[in-house]
């Protein structure tokens, strides 16, 4: 594999500047990317904020600057935007959920492959250390066959914008937020085959809202996952954990066991709750996501460079989004959801 | 204070042995045991169980009653409890009986009409409730401090039970993994909910842990109770049995004024065992089963009725053969009240 630095231009066009284009920008800018970003809202104080980037006025004004886009607009936009980057020639990292809705996934994966364009969905967790080594431990066979994978995720109810919690728009927390973890237990223990779930939301008029859900999965082998999401009050710390047994051993991880700083001071600021987890910024899993996307895209075969693989996939991410959307419909149903092997991960 | 007399009917269940030891060595209670039998091979039981715990034993069951006792502690498997209870309330003792409360709506419902016709009370052996950690937990919802409760998850994770056969024999425990663990957590949501009935239930589980197992040895649960709350429950028998403890309980509730993680259980001093480098856990902590008894045993002396009483042993039940039916047919069910 060459480590000779890549000579070409790296020209990255960033669609979106919401909260999350905080963990975009700023990488895509230490990768070496000329980056051009447009947003209906917040493009010129994004760019202002981190000293890099320039702004353009027009979806196609981007697409006419850039080879690989970005999509880090609200879910319910993905297809839209993606559609037309893929149209336009143009390789996709697109923020998780990759659509609102299975077929829109599914459509996305296919328009991709139809084009020979490459379109990765920004799965972060599956580049967190404390998930990437569980992973490795279980593709090692650490663990033997998988058997019982529960997950948590808990953080703030997200209130900055409204789509999160439209659950019409966003899929609510089993879609934004849960499908992490869904990706995660599918990752690990392979296709899904049923699902139930059962969801709550705080009273209408509450102070804070709050919203939760449990789903269950029952993978093809045999085993079975738990996951389990929370948005609460703005005081609420972002925390995960899992703990996964297989036949050969168990693995178990809590974010709020295994802080590297713990203080006792006087509160400070708003003390508000985060809507993504601390990372170590030397180790910060959203660099490493783009690095991998971005790297996978620059050594397309027959272009000289090694082609490399992500560890994502458009179709893996059609299947969180089939799944997440199973679980949605066995919450709002109240029944279990049978789950073909059609949209099985490839 | 004068002396209560109390039973203990049957040592199949592996707390038999703790409830002697604490009886045994209460000042105020006179004890006498018999485990009828038939016992499994291999297993210490019966009066020779008895001789090397150091209490009385007594041959047959009738013996036992015919000594006019305040009450009785059954211990028995499963699915025999309602024959030991049934003799016991006959007699005129109140009892406390072992979890889960029965393994059929059938044994449950006649051990309903057991209480009522003999105005004894029933009391329903979930120690957990009794823990501080979990009571902090249900003075901070009882006093609003996590706001609207929406989400409970739990998990009650041990090792495959080996010590007693029945435990894994679907005919004497009622199943497996589902029975075995789900009721102690539905206990606390009980607390929780102010005995509010479940009202739908979904599980899944499966046997690749322990695939020489008779029932299952995995088990997930969601289940939804009135007024917006959800909760789920991992009852696995996960915890092989090299690891350095049973097991533990664990629960997080959530609601719109933030979280709490009770961890019953959980306080051990950890260390390495030096030629293996395997862990060394030392649980440490109150003796909860002792709690339960001093509150058992407070009762009996008042002749006011405990909680959990039988109606809670009906409550989580009634959340177990749920379970067990959604598990057998892939389906999401409603669960009927026993």
């Amino acid at each position: 594999m060459s480590t000779t630095p890549d000579a070409r231009p790296l020209r990255i066009g960033l669609v979106g500047a919401g909260g999350i284009a905080e963990c975009h920008l700023p990488h895509l800018a230490r990768l070496g990317a000329e980056v051009v970003v447009f947003s209906e809202a917040g493009a010129e104080e994004l760019v202002a904020r981190h000293g890099t980037g320039r702004v353009v006025g027009s979806l196609d004004e981007l697409l006419d600057a850039v080879d690989v886009v970005d999509v880090i607009t609200p879910t319910p936009t993905h297809t839209a935007v993606v559609t037309r980057a893929l149209e336009a020639g143009k390789d996709v990292i697109c923020e998780k959920p990759m659509a609102r809705t299975a077929d829109d996934a599914a459509a996305l994966a296919d328009l991709a492959e139809r084009l020979g364009r490459r379109l990765y969905p920004a799965h972060v967790v599956r580049y967190f250390p404390e998930y990437a080594a569980l992973h490795a431990a279980v593709a090692r066979g650490d663990l033997g066959d998988l058997a019982v994978l529960r997950f948590t995720r808990s953080g703030a109810y997200p209130t900055r914008t409204p789509w999160f919690a439209d659950v019409e728009a966003s899929g609510g927390i089993i879609l934004d937020q849960m499908v992490h973890d869904i990706d995660i237990a599918t990752w690990l223990a392979g296709p899904v085959v049923s699902v139930s779930a059962v969801s709550t939301h705080s009273a209408d008029g509450a102070a804070e809202p709050a919203a939760a859900a449990h789903v269950l999965l029952t993978h093809a082998g045999g085993a079975v996952s738990q996951v389990n999401g929370f948005w609460g009050p703005a005081h609420l710390q972002f925390t995960t954990s899992f703990s996964v047994t297989g036949t050969a051993g168990s693995l178990e991880h809590s974010s709020a066991a295994e802080r590297a700083v713990v203080t006792d001071l006087a509160a400070a600021g708003d003390g508000a709750g985060a809507l993504v987890p601390d990372t170590d910024p030397l180790d910060d899993p959203y660099f490493l996501e783009l690095r991998e996307l971005v790297e996978a895209l620059r050594s397309a075969p027959g272009d000289g460079a090694t082609p490399r693989t992500p560890r994502i996939t458009a179709r893996e991410g059609a299947e969180a989004v089939r799944v997440a959307n199973a679980a949605i419909e066995a919450a709002r149903t109240g029944t279990t959801v049978h789950l073909t092997e059609q949209g099985a991960r490839a | 204070m004068n002396t209560l007399k109390i039973g203990l009917l049957s040592f199949a269940h592996t707390h038999a042995e703790t409830y002697a030891a604490l009886l045994r060595d209460r000042a105020d209670v006179e004890l006498v045991t018999c485990d009828p039998g038939p016992h499994a091979p291999g297993e210490l039981r019966g009066a020779e169980a008895a001789a090397a715990w150091g209490v009385e034993h007594v041959a047959t069951v009738a013996e036992l009653l015919a000594r006019g006792l305040d009450a009785v502690v059954v211990a028995s498997e499963n699915a025999r409890h309602r024959e030991l209870v049934e003799q016991a309330l006959d007699a005129g003792c109140h009892v406390l009986c072992e979890k889960p409360l029965a393994t059929s709506r059938d044994d449950a419902a006649a051990m309903r009409a057991a209480v009522e016709r003999s105005g004894r009370f029933l009391m329903v052996a979930y120690p957990v409730r009794f823990s501080s950690a979990f009571g902090q937990l249900r003075d901070q919802v009882a006093g609003g401090r996590l706001g609207q409760l929406l989400s409970v998850r739990g998990a009650n994770n041990g090792k495959l039970p080996t010590s007693r056969s029945w435990f894994t024999d679907p005919a004497l425990a009622g199943g497996g993994a589902l029975v075995d663990h789900v009721v102690h957590l539905a206990d606390l949501l009980d607390v929780l909910t102010g005995g509010a009935q479940a009202l739908t239930v979904s599980a899944v589980g499966n046997q690749l842990l322990h695939p020489d197992a008779a029932a299952e040895t995995a088990g997930l649960v969601a289940i939804t109770y009135p007024d917006g709350l959800v909760v789920t429950i991992d009852c696995s028998w996960s915890k092989p049995e090299s690891a350095p403890s049973w097991g533990g309980l664990s629960l997080t509730a959530a609601g719109t004024g933030g979280t709490v993680s009770v961890y019953v259980f959980g306080s051990k001093v950890r260390g390495l065992e030096s030629s293996s480098g395997l862990p060394v856990e030392l649980a440490y902590g109150p003796d909860l089963d002792e709690a339960m008894l001093d509150t058992f045993l407070g009762a009996v002396r008042s002749g006011s009725a405990p909680q959990p009483d039988l109606e809670v042993g009906a409550r989580t039940l009634s959340v177990v053969l749920a379970a067990q039916e959604s598990y057998r047919t892939g389906e999401t069910v409603a669960v009927r009240p026993v």
